[in-house]
């Protein structure tokens, strides 16, 4: 990962930093897949070889007629032309089969990175970090699955071509060099100018979608005010412009691809001319070399195999673009500072917030201001308040999902360090897995024996749900991850925290949307999971806060 | 049955003829200049042989410049003619699709608001930009048949001079090579893209729920766990991939041994005519089969786009419906056993959870399974302020589309945002980011609060409009908004738990925690079905 770039130098320089950066990453990315795309690389030379069988077993048989010898003469050529093309059928299907694993091994290397520094790293907003774990990494695919194999492929596969075609005629191949300069050449700048272009558009892209999708988030607005026609023609509009950019964009764009189809065929035209004319000893100028007609045809149809591969390479571009723009995004995923040597807390701390500012990224006002705490090792602390006064930021900010801007936490009149370790965490919508209620509640400790987590379960309050459910402890949570009711998620939640042997419980919103009754019986199991513990507890509910120590209004 | 879909699709077909038919033309060319120009050269270079090989005389006597003339010009019409072929094909499918799109958006707004506001974001996107994508293949492969029928055509014609037999052989051939690709598609590349599509939804809902999930997984050290989860999940959609990379393999590989067995075959039979013609009917069957690839090609595609076609007809079959105008004089009103009449103010009080925004909601028909009539009696201000990305204007004109700027900046001053607005250099055009992101909560409540000033409706219906003000500033909100009841004769319905806005509701009601809501859904790894 490249060092932060320094803000004050101006956007410009921070945009070029990021562009060297995602290319930077894109190249790593690559070393990673190289030796599965070597594998790839090496049937797309196979597939080559395969080229020449073919072109050398139609010249042959075609030779062979021309000199009226029986069908017992031309037939083995024939059969060397069939199964040569068959071959390429088979190689380009494990050719596709193999890029398809070894996309499949990178992104699956790529999701365990990126999974660490989304759930380890500095914190990111929850939309950017779900697109990047799907989006993102599903936009290598095409990457490492076609593009790489093949620009593997079209740096050496026309170079083996031409040679094979300089032991039939070494003119011919020299016209094949000659005229692979200016392809190449054109290649390179029709290739970046159109880039720059795709690049634009693709954003554009995205922009029209995320138009869509913010249309769709808001259609609970739409349709109160009746704007769903309004609304669409706007949409409308929008799709029209970018429909009109895109076709601009694709006039300079198939151009490009245009200029590269005009070149290749105008070489095997050259090709075909040189060698017509020299059989038929009709060329204005001497050559060292007489043809005849199986060398010519050899060269002949070998001619545009040497241009397919960089033809190939140009049609696969766009997966090249895609993986382009993703990395753009994905290499700013960090990855998580190496943990500093932290001594886990033994006892519960004391926790001190003085003046804290919490303010999120891209947002004019802080979520949180000037906020002062004193919670004393081992007290229950409530913090009351609306919805978006900022309680679960508070709480946040000690997982170091909330950027504190301003003030200091202190633990034990320490400066605050990661605490993740030393916290145990229930909020209101806990994570549940498709695995019995056991393996749900050792999520929070993986190590935990039947015995520990039977008592979790039963400090927790979870006692009467396991009892009235066949296997108790073993029941399979079902696909929806529901069979459990709102209250006995949270005690799930709940049992959770306790298996984990850590000094400072955190509770966002405990008992939201329970009933009174579920709620006065929630209150007692909160009360005996913050015995021992520093608690911080986020709630709207007054039986909550009556159980606190001290009680904060936000 | 008819299609809501395949009628659009039609519509649009309609509308593009003229560049489909371009598209069709330019790929005629493409494929029959593909073909001709290989023969030509194949045939080019054999003549070239036997001449050269009978003497001087005889190589002066062969007509050089035709063939090599004839060359150069299909080289620079297949070039020309795929140019027209791809822009003209892509223009048409962009444009059709840039209509195609909002037509969803549309339905989808018309469709019942249980079925229209469920939609998660994972889904929305799944239906409005990559089911809408996948449709593009329908326009883009719409001269695939074309170019493959010229191309064996112009195949099959150069073939006859070299004999009946080998004509024949590539036409079965051809005709083999279909089927098998249509087959193998339908057997192996459908089930495929279609698991593709359905999985990569179900890998979106995991990474949903795990992100949503964040505090737990920091809380309990589990980001390993998170990444090996993730890879588990998407083992099934990676497999997917590789099976639909194999079975464009068995497409591709299918292909393949077909022509190898039917070039060696066309050479052998059109060898009595002399080696110039079977080196004709030998190439001419190479570049026959070779032109059917792109038809392959949209049989292999296929199998996504029919999935994608079956999800977007259960949404185009609402149709919209017109809308009606904003109601002129408000009709008694029955809320929660209280009864309104023109003019009242009636504030909604009571813990969070216990109701309140549900019950507001079911009056503007956000919850029930059928639209009810009342949306145009309404000026809501949702609880979440629920901006759209865009503008301030944006916004503002979202209740009322013929508003002029004064209009919008008298809105804006009875909402006290104004000051704010105007002191940011872009005044109305200021970008409010996604969900108004760029403002503060407080701030996005009051243009939230100018927006349902701005509509004309006989009820204002506001949820929570306060919250997040300074005590200032709600003070100023709750002054103007109470001078404006008075002015305008427009009656309240107002849902918060603070004090300065229900002072001006001589009606207050208080909600108890007996009726809930729904508990909030916790985020699962499994998608639901």
């Amino acid at each position: 990962m490249i060092a932060p770039y320094t803000q004050p130098m101006g956007a410009r320089i921070v945009q070029i930093d990021r562009q060297v950066q995602a290319k930077v990453w894109l190249k790593g990315f690559e070393r990673n897949a190289a030796s599965a795309i070597r594998r790839a690389g090496l049937l797309g030379l196979a597939d080559g070889i395969a080229a020449i069988a073919f072109a050398a077993g139609l010249a042959l048989s075609v030779d062979a007629i021309a000199q009226l010898r029986g069908l017992a003469a031309i037939a083995p050529w024939l059969i060397v032309a069939a199964l040569a093309l068959a071959a390429r059928g088979a190689l380009a299907m494990a050719t596709g089969v193999i890029g398809a694993e070894a996309a499949a091994r990178t992104k699956a290397a790529l999701r365990i990175s990126l999974a660490r520094a989304v759930f380890a790293g500095p914190r990111r907003p929850a939309a950017e970090a779900a697109t990047a774990l799907v989006e993102g990494v599903e936009a290598m695919d095409g990457h490492v699955a076609r593009f790489l194999p093949t620009r593997l492929a079209a740096g050496v596969l026309p170079l083996i071509l031409i040679a094979a075609a300089a032991v039939a005629s070494p003119i011919a191949a020299a016209i094949m060099l000659g005229t692979l300069i200016p392809f190449i050449l054109a290649m390179i700048l029709t290739g970046t100018a159109a880039a720059t272009e795709a690049r634009a558009q693709f954003q554009a892209l995205e922009r029209l979608s995320a138009l869509f999708l913010d249309r769709v988030r808001a259609l609970p607005v739409v349709l109160a005010f009746q704007a769903e026609g309004a609304t669409t023609a706007a949409l409308t509009r929008s799709a029209s412009n970018l429909a009109e950019r895109t076709i601009r964009v694709l006039r300079v764009a198939f151009l490009s691809s245009a200029a590269l189809e005009f070149f290749a065929a105008l070489s095997v035209a050259l090709v075909a001319v040189y060698c017509g004319f020299n059989l038929l000893r009709l060329l204005p100028f001497p050559v060292p070399e007489q043809l005849d007609l199986k060398r010519a045809f050899f060269v002949l149809a070998l001619a545009p195999e040497v241009y397919a591969p960089m033809r190939r390479l140009a049609a696969g571009y766009h997966d090249r673009q895609a993986a382009e723009a993703a990395a753009a995004s994905l290499s700013t995923f960090e990855a998580p500072a190496p943990k500093a040597a932290h001594i886990p807390l033994k006892i519960a701390p004391s926790l001190r917030f003085a003046g804290v500012e919490i303010r999120y990224p891209d947002t004019d006002a802080p979520a949180v201001r000037g906020f002062d705490l004193v919670a004393p090792a081992g007290s229950v602390t409530a913090l009351v308040g609306a919805s978006g006064a900022g309680k679960s930021s508070i709480l946040n900010a000690l997982l170091g999902l909330a950027p504190i801007t301003a003030g200091a936490v202190s633990i034990n009149d320490n400066p605050f360090t990661d605490l993740s370790s030393d916290i145990a965490w229930a909020g209101q919508s806990p994570l549940i897995l498709p695995a019995s209620i056991a393996d749900n509640i050792a999520l929070s400790r993986r190590d935990a024996t039947r015995a520990e987590i039977a008592e979790a379960a039963g400090r927790a309050g979870l006692g009467p749900a396991l009892a009235v459910r066949p296997g108790g402890l073993d029941f399979m949570l079902d696909e929806r991850g529901s069979g459990l009711s709102g209250g006995e998620r949270r005690r799930l939640s709940l049992a959770r925290a306790l298996l984990k042997p850590a000094p400072i419980l955190l509770l966002d919103e405990p008992t939201a949307n329970l009933d009174a009754e579920a709620e006065a019986a929630m209150v007692d199991a909160i009360r005996a999971a913050a015995q021992g513990r520093t608690t911080l507890i986020a709630t709207h509910s007054e039986a909550v806060a009556a159980l606190a120590d001290q009680v904060i209004r936000l | 049955m008819t299609s809501p879909l395949d009628d659009l699709i039609r519509a649009q077909k309609r509308q593009r003829a003229g560049a489909l038919r371009l598209a069709i033309l330019s790929a005629v060319t493409v494929g029959a200049a593909s073909t001709l120009l290989l023969g030509l050269s194949g045939w080019f270079i054999v003549a070239s042989a036997i001449a050269g090989g009978a003497g001087l005389a005889a190589a002066h006597a062969f007509n050089v410049l035709l063939p090599s003339a004839g060359i150069r010009l299909l080289a620079i019409l297949r070039t020309a003619a795929r140019y027209g072929e791809r822009l003209s094909g892509h223009a048409a499918a962009l444009r059709a699709l840039a209509a195609i799109r909002p037509a969803v958006f549309q339905s989808l707004a018309a469709a019942p608001a249980s079925e229209s506001l469920t939609l998660s974001r994972g889904e929305a996107s799944a239906r409005l930009v990559q089911d809408v994508d996948a449709i593009e293949t329908r326009f883009v492969r719409l001269s695939a048949p074309w170019n493959a029928a010229a191309g064996l055509g112009s195949g099959l014609a150069v073939t006859l001079l070299a004999g009946w037999i080998p004509t024949l052989i590539i036409l079965a051939a051809a005709g083999l090579a279909m089927l098998s690709a249509q087959g193998l598609a339908r057997r192996f590349s459908a089930p495929a893209r279609a698991a593709i599509q359905a999985r990569t939804g179900a890998l979106k809902d995991s990474v949903a729920a795990l992100v949503s999930a964040s505090a737990e997984l920091r809380a309990y050290g589990l980001a390993d766990w998170a990444g090996e989860t993730l890879n588990a999940r998407a083992t099934a959609l990676d497999a997917a991939r590789r099976d639909a990379a194999r079975a464009q393999g068995f497409i591709v590989a299918a292909q393949a041994v077909i022509a190898g067995v039917t070039v060696a075959a066309a050479i052998a039979c059109a060898a009595p005519a002399g080696p110039a013609l079977a080196a004709l009917a030998g190439l001419a069957a190479v570049m026959s089969l070779d032109a059917l690839t792109s038809l392959a090609n949209a049989f292999d595609q296929d199998g996504g786009a029919r999935q994608a076609r079956e999800r977007l007809d259960a949404i185009l079959r609402h149709r919209p419906r017109p809308a009606l105008p904003i109601a002129s004089s408000a009709t008694p009103l029955r809320l929660l056993d209280n009864t309104l009449v023109a003019g009242d103010r009636l504030a909604i009080t009571g813990p969070s959870g216990c109701g309140k925004t549900t019950a507001v909601e079911t009056l503007l028909g956000l919850r029930e399974a059928v639209s009810p009539a009342g949306r145009e009696a309404f000026a809501w201000l949702p609880q979440d302020a629920g901006l759209v990305a865009g503008t301030v204007a944006d916004n503002l004109r979202l209740a009322s589309p013929k508003a002029s700027d004064a209009d919008l900046w008298a809105a804006l001053e009875e909402a006290c945002l104004a000051d704010r607005i105007r002191a940011a250099p872009e005044g109305l055009a200021t970008y409010v980011g996604d969900d108004g992101e760029r403002l503060s909560g407080g701030e996005r409540r009051r243009l939230a609060l100018a927006r349902a000033y701005l509509r004309d409706a006989p009820w204002l219906l506001l949820d929570e409009p306060t919250e997040g003000l300074d005590p200032a500033t709600e003070t100023q909100v709750v002054a103007r908004l109470d001078a404006r009841l008075k002015r305008t004769g427009q009656g309240l319905i107002l849902v918060s738990h603070r004090s300065a806005p229900v002072a001006i509701c001589p009606k207050v009601l208080r909600m108890d925690g007996k009726e809930k809501g729904p508990a909030t859904k916790s985020p699962s790894l499994v998608p639901t079905p």
